[in-house]
């Protein structure tokens, strides 16, 4: 019966996991131009904040709030974006981290709006919205033979899914095209990208916006999906684990982002019986996956092997 | 008359790289730029496609002043370059390599790209035969689904230049292309050089190799210290006192240095 095997806590877990996936996209993107932005985590409060206030205190659809939180995310970073076009590298990673943190401490002092660093509670949550909204239509779980609970959580991570699905092919599919070479040849050598006539400024603002966007869309899904958020969640240790997943899972390519959010999500959780040692187990992966294989699991070379795509003669990088 | 150059200096930090420099290139020339190592050769190439902008003097392309215009409006205006240190894009196949050449002659945004419009598909399907057609000119189709980073040297320097002339230039700068090339792949580079004066394409090369430049070019600029030393036929260069004391040096040498 489908009701024994849906488990909540599974189910939550999951949904962290899609979270985190959008998350690890959103630093993949501008990584994809060459820019290293640790700006994800304020990315991401602002798109759950922005979200959060409206749908709590204008009474507006879950989804306009979504999109509304995304789109100030992403409008914040194109603002952001323009100027630190200077920086590159390790620069750009400081700057923006250090833009995380202002975010969060504006958060923290705005008490009027945010409440401090108590946060925001009583947040709508997206499942129930919806069982609500189903209800109206006389719709009950127990009808296909779920409890409310489980019902919230599988439609959460159906939607979840869907995004992430969606997000996943939207990337792709612009990478596989005119706008993705020209990312990649300004990742790989920005001063012959801009010879071969590619208006560097516009591609590395789009793809640093994009980023922003998809860091705000998961904030804003994240603030519906927990019902309450506060400034910590969106903490410099927020923006690093982020950065950490992207970077284990493998910065070349996409599937590398998709993978290291689900195993360092799931590493905690599956850990969960050695409660005190888990993090340090987490660490100890971390460390050896760096010195065996810095460039992370997944990069084009493994990609193109698994797609027993034909080799080219040189060696081994 | 295609480029001129006019009354051209570049001055770094007090060195003049280059000091009243001018000259003009006709339509459909090969046209060489040669002298000493540091003579300004390769500044005058970041001049022209402004990866810096010159202290003085101005930068004419088909009677439009390209001066102060950014380096991908340049390309846009049909002048592409190729680097005297081969800059590919390394982890890209060749045919991929060929394609980012082609970029300002086509126009999908990110809207089209990833809803793969029919415009797009189209204009996916003209660049990439394009981009084989000019492998297959530069003799390396059968590399295209190779990343540069693993094309031999010889093979490197000939995607670069199929690689600007997807940019459909009318005017292609050439920085040292037969550079560590062997005499068998020069010839081969001489040929492909000719090719690209037949598809109407005017060329402006630096080259140290000067049987090729002799051979090559319809008419020379010599540089030396930033100036301009001399500007003729390969025969008038060759016999010229000026020229011939630049490069090997007579009494004057300690003068100068």
């Amino acid at each position: 019966m489908l009701a024994d095997i849906i488990n909540p806590y599974f189910l939550q877990i999951l949904s962290f996991i899609l979270i985190n996936i959008l998350l690890a996209i959103s630093v993949y993107v501008p990584l994809s131009s060459g820019q290293l932005s640790l700006g994800s985590a304020g990315f991401m409060g602002v798109g759950a904040y922005t979200s959060a206030l409206l749908t709590i205190h204008f009474d507006i659809p879950l989804i306009i709030g979504i999109l509304a939180g995304a789109c100030v995310a992403g409008i914040l970073g194109i603002i952001v974006g323009i100027p630190s076009l200077r920086l590159s590298g390790v620069y750009l990673a400081i700057a923006t981290l250090g833009l995380g943190e202002v975010i969060r401490v504006i958060f923290v002092n705005w008490e009027s709006l945010t409440k401090g660093s108590i946060g925001l509670t009583g947040i709508p949550q997206m499942g129930r919205e919806i069982l609500n909204f189903a209800k109206g239509f006389g719709f009950d779980p127990a009808m296909i033979g779920l409890k409310s609970n489980q019902f919230v959580y599988l439609v959460i991570v159906l939607i979840l899914l869907l995004l992430v699905i969606a997000t996943i092919w939207f990337v792709v599919r612009q990478q596989n095209s005119r706008v993705g070479r020209s990312l990649s040849s300004i990742q790989m050598d920005e001063k012959a990208a801009e010879s071969m006539g590619i208006n560097i400024t516009y591609y590395k603002v789009l793809s640093f916006t994009q980023g922003a966007f998809l860091a705000g869309l998961a904030g804003a899904l994240f603030a519906h999906v927990m019902g309450y958020i506060s400034p910590s969640d969106f903490s410099y240790h927020r923006a690093v684990e982020i950065l950490i997943f992207t970077v284990f899972g493998g910065s070349e390519v996409i599937l590398g982002a998709v993978f290291g959010a689900t195993f360092l999500t799931l590493v905690p959780e599956v850990l969960r019986f050695i409660s005190d040692y888990r993090y340090i187990i987490y660490g100890i992966v971390l460390i050896i996956l760096m010195a065996v294989r810095p460039q992370g699991i997944f990069d084009i070379h493994l990609l193109n092997r698994l797609k027993g795509l034909k080799r080219s003669k040189g060696g081994v990088r | 008359m295609v480029l001129k150059i006019q009354n051209v200096s570049k001055n770094f930090g007090g060195i003049n790289a280059l000091k009243d420099v001018t000259f003009s290139i006709n339509e459909g020339e090969i046209y060489g730029l040669i002298g000493p190592n540091g003579a300004g050769k390769t500044t005058m190439f970041n001049l022209i496609t402004n990866i810096f902008e010159p202290t003085s003097g101005e930068i004419i392309f088909n009677g439009e002043n390209i001066t102060a215009l950014k380096s991908y409006k340049i390309t846009e205006k049909g002048i592409c370059r190729t680097y005297q240190n081969i800059r590919l894009f390394p982890q890209m196949s060749a045919l991929k390599n060929v394609m980012v050449g082609g970029h300002c002659r086509s126009n999908a945004g990110v809207f089209s790209s990833v809803f793969r419009t029919k415009s797009q598909r189209k204009e996916e399907q003209e660049l990439t035969k394009k981009a084989e057609e000019l492998l297959e000119l530069v003799g390396l189709l059968e590399f295209k689904d190779t990343f540069a980073e693993n094309l031999a040297y010889g093979q490197q320097r000939r995607l670069e230049i199929a690689r600007a002339l997807a940019s459909n230039p009318s005017l292609l700068l050439l920085d040292e292309p037969a550079a560590g090339m062997n005499e068998k792949e020069t010839d081969s580079l001489y040929d492909l050089i000719k090719m690209v004066q037949s598809m109407g394409i005017t060329v402006l090369i630096i080259e140290h190799d000067m049987p090729l430049v002799m051979k090559l070019c319809d008419r020379i600029t010599v540089l030396n210290f930033g100036e301009k030393l001399a500007e003729g036929t390969p025969e008038e260069i060759q016999s010229n006192e000026a020229v011939i004391e630049a490069y090997l040096g007579k009494e004057e040498e300690e003068e100068i240095a």
